[in-house]
C-alpha cells in the first residue's frame, strides 16, 4: 500500500471534512450566516430529522455507490462531501446526544466530526475500495441514483416552483419565467425558479424602481446569458 | 467581562458570517488537492464519474475545452446564487468548478505548477477558495439587509419540503429496479416507519439486506 496516498487522503479529509461539515450545520442558521451545502443536503438532513440510523444507513447506501465509483474510474463521486460526511457526522453526534440543536447544528461539533469521518472515508476510498462486495455496490448504485436523480429533478423544480406560486404573483411569475429559462439553459430550473423568488419577492417589497431589484435582475440576466454560452445553447437554437 | 470558555470561543467565532472565508479556504483546497490526486495516483477526486471523464478526456487528448466551459458556467452560477440565498452549493460551485473547471483551465494554459506536489495543491486551492469566499461575503455586504430575506424563507420552505419525498422515492426506485430490493424496501420502510424512525433509512438497509440475498 502506497504511503504517501494515505497521508494526502487524512490530509485532505480533515481539511475537507471538517470544513464542509461545519458549512453544513450553517445551513441551519442561514440566511443570517451564508452556509455551505446545498438545498438538496438540507432537505436530506431533514429527511433524517436527527435520527442516528437513519443518518448513517442513507450515508452508508452512498458510500457503497461512491466505493463502486472510486474503484471504476477513480472518481470519488460528489456525494463523499455532499451526503456522506455531513450524514455520518451528524449520525455519530446524534448517538451520544439526540438534542439537533447541540449537534448537527453546531458548526463546531459538526466540524470535529467531520474531519475524523472524512479522514477515514477518503482514506478508505483511496486505498481499499476493492474489500466492498461489488453486489453490494450494485445494489446501492440502482436504487440511489434513481431516486436522488428524480430528488434533483422533477421533485424538486416541481416543490420550488409550487413554493414561488404560493408565495404570491410577483414570486409565482418571475418563478415561472426563469425557471423555465433555467430549465432550458441549464437543464434543471431549480436554479432560476430561486432566483425568481428573491426578485419577486424585491419587487414586491421594493417595487420594480428599487436600485436593488434592478441590479438583480441585470446580473440574473448576465448570468442566463453566461451559463447559455459556456453550455452551448445559442448553437442549439439553429439561428 | 464574563469568562468564556475555549469551546464557547470556538462556537462563537464558527457562527460568524466571515468565518465562512475560512470554511471555504479549506473545502477549495480539499477539493483542489482531491484532482491533484487523481493526476498523480489515478485516484481520489470529488466528483461523479461523468464530469471527472471530462478532465480525463482533456489529460488524455490536451483538449480541456469541454471540461472548462461545462465547469465555468457552474461556478458563476452558484456563486452568484450562494450569496443572494444564503446557502452555497458545493456541487457546482467547488466540486465542479475548483475540482474540474479551474484544473482544467490552468493545464489548459500550460500551468501545471500546482500538480507538482500536494503542497503546492492545497495552496492554490486554498487561494481559489479565498477569492470565492471574498466575492461571496462582498456580494452579502454590497445587497441590503431586508431584500434577500423574505424570498429566502420561501426557499428554506421548499428545501425542508423536499426531503420528505426522499424515502418514497427509495422505496418506488428499490421496486422498479429488483423484485427483492423491492419487497426489502418495503419491509425496510414499513418497520423502521412503526417504529417512528425515518423511513429513508430503512427503505435503504432493506432493499440491500434482501437484494444481497437473493440476487
Amino acid at each position: 500500500m502506497n504511503v504517501e496516498v494515505i497521508l494526502y487522503s487524512v490530509i485532505i479529509g480533515v481539511i475537507g471534512g471538517g470544513c464542509i461539515a461545519a458549512g453544513a450545520a450553517r445551513m441551519f442558521h442561514a440566511p443570517e450566516i451564508q452556509a455551505m451545502g446545498a438545498f438538496r443536503t438540507l432537505g436530506e438532513f431533514n429527511a433524517c430529522n436527527g435520527d442516528p440510523v437513519a443518518h448513517f444507513s442513507f450515508g452508508l447506501g452512498f458510500f457503497f455507490s461512491a466505493a463502486a465509483s472510486a474503484l471504476g474510474a477513480g472518481a470519488l463521486s460528489g456525494d463523499v462531501f455532499h451526503r456522506i460526511v455531513p450524514n455520518w457526522a451528524a449520525a455519530s453526534l446524534l448517538v451520544k446526544n439526540r438534542n439537533v440543536e447541540e449537534t448537527i447544528q453546531n458548526p463546531r461539533k459538526m466540524m470535529m466530526a467531520g474531519s475524523v469521518i472524512g479522514a477515514l472515508i477518503v482514506t478508505f476510498l483511496n486505498t481499499m475500495a476493492t474489500i466492498i462486495p461489488e453486489k453490494l455496490s450494485l445494489i446501492a448504485n440502482n436504487v440511489l441514483t434513481p431516486a436522488t436523480g428524480w430528488m434533483l429533478n422533477p421533485v424538486m423544480p416541481a416543490i420550488f416552483w409550487l413554493a414561488a406560486i404560493d408565495a404570491g404573483r410577483y414570486t409565482g411569475m418571475w418563478g415561472t419565467i426563469l425557471g423555465g429559462i433555467s430549465a432550458l439553459v441549464s437543464g434543471n430550473a431549480v436554479p432560476g425558479i430561486v432566483l425568481g423568488i428573491l426578485i419577486g419577492k424585491s419587487a414586491e417589497e421594493n417595487g420594480y424602481k428599487s436600485g436593488i431589484v434592478k441590479v438583480l435582475i441585470a446580473i440574473v440576466v448576465v448570468m442566463f446569458i453566461a451559463i447559455a454560452y459556456f453550455r452551448g445553447f445559442f448553437a442549439k437554437l439553429g439561428l | 467581562m464574563e469568562k468564556k470558555t475555549f469551546a464557547q470561543k470556538v462556537d462563537a467565532f464558527l457562527m460568524k458570517d466571515e468565518t465562512f472565508i475560512l470554511l471555504i479556504m479549506g473545502a477549495a483546497a480539499a477539493i483542489f488537492a482531491g484532482t491533484f490526486m487523481y493526476i498523480k495516483f489515478g485516484t481520489g477526486a470529488f466528483n461523479d464519474i461523468a464530469i471527472v471523464q471530462m478532465l480525463r478526456d482533456g489529460l488524455d487528448g490536451g483538449d480541456f475545452a469541454a471540461a472548462a466551459g461545462f465547469a465555468a458556467g457552474f461556478l458563476i452560477a452558484r456563486v452568484l446564487e450562494g450569496p443572494l440565498v444564503g446557502i452555497l452549493d458545493i456541487g457546482g460551485s467547488l466540486m465542479t468548478g475548483v475540482g474540474i473547471g479551474i484544473p482544467a483551465l490552468l493545464l489548459s494554459m500550460g500551468v501545471t505548477m500546482p500538480f507538482d506536489n500536494i503542497l503546492f495543491a492545497l495552496v492554490t486551492g486554498a487561494v481559489i477558495g479565498l477569492v470565492l469566499g471574498a466575492v461571496i461575503i462582498g456580494i452579502r455586504k454590497l445587497v441590503p439587509d431586508g431584500v434577500a430575506v423574505g424570498g429566502t424563507s420561501i426557499m428554506m420552505g421548499a428545501g425542508n419540503a423536499t426531503g420528505r419525498y426522499l424515502g418514497p422515492m427509495i422505496i418506488v426506485a428499490a421496486c422498479q429496479y429488483n423484485v427483492w430490493a423491492g419487497i426489502g424496501s418495503i419491509i425496510g420502510g414499513a418497520i423502521f416507519y412503526k417504529l417512528g424512525k425515518e423511513m429513508t433509512g430503512g427503505a435503504i438497509l432493506g432493499a440491500m439486506i434482501l437484494g444481497a440475498f437473493f440476487l
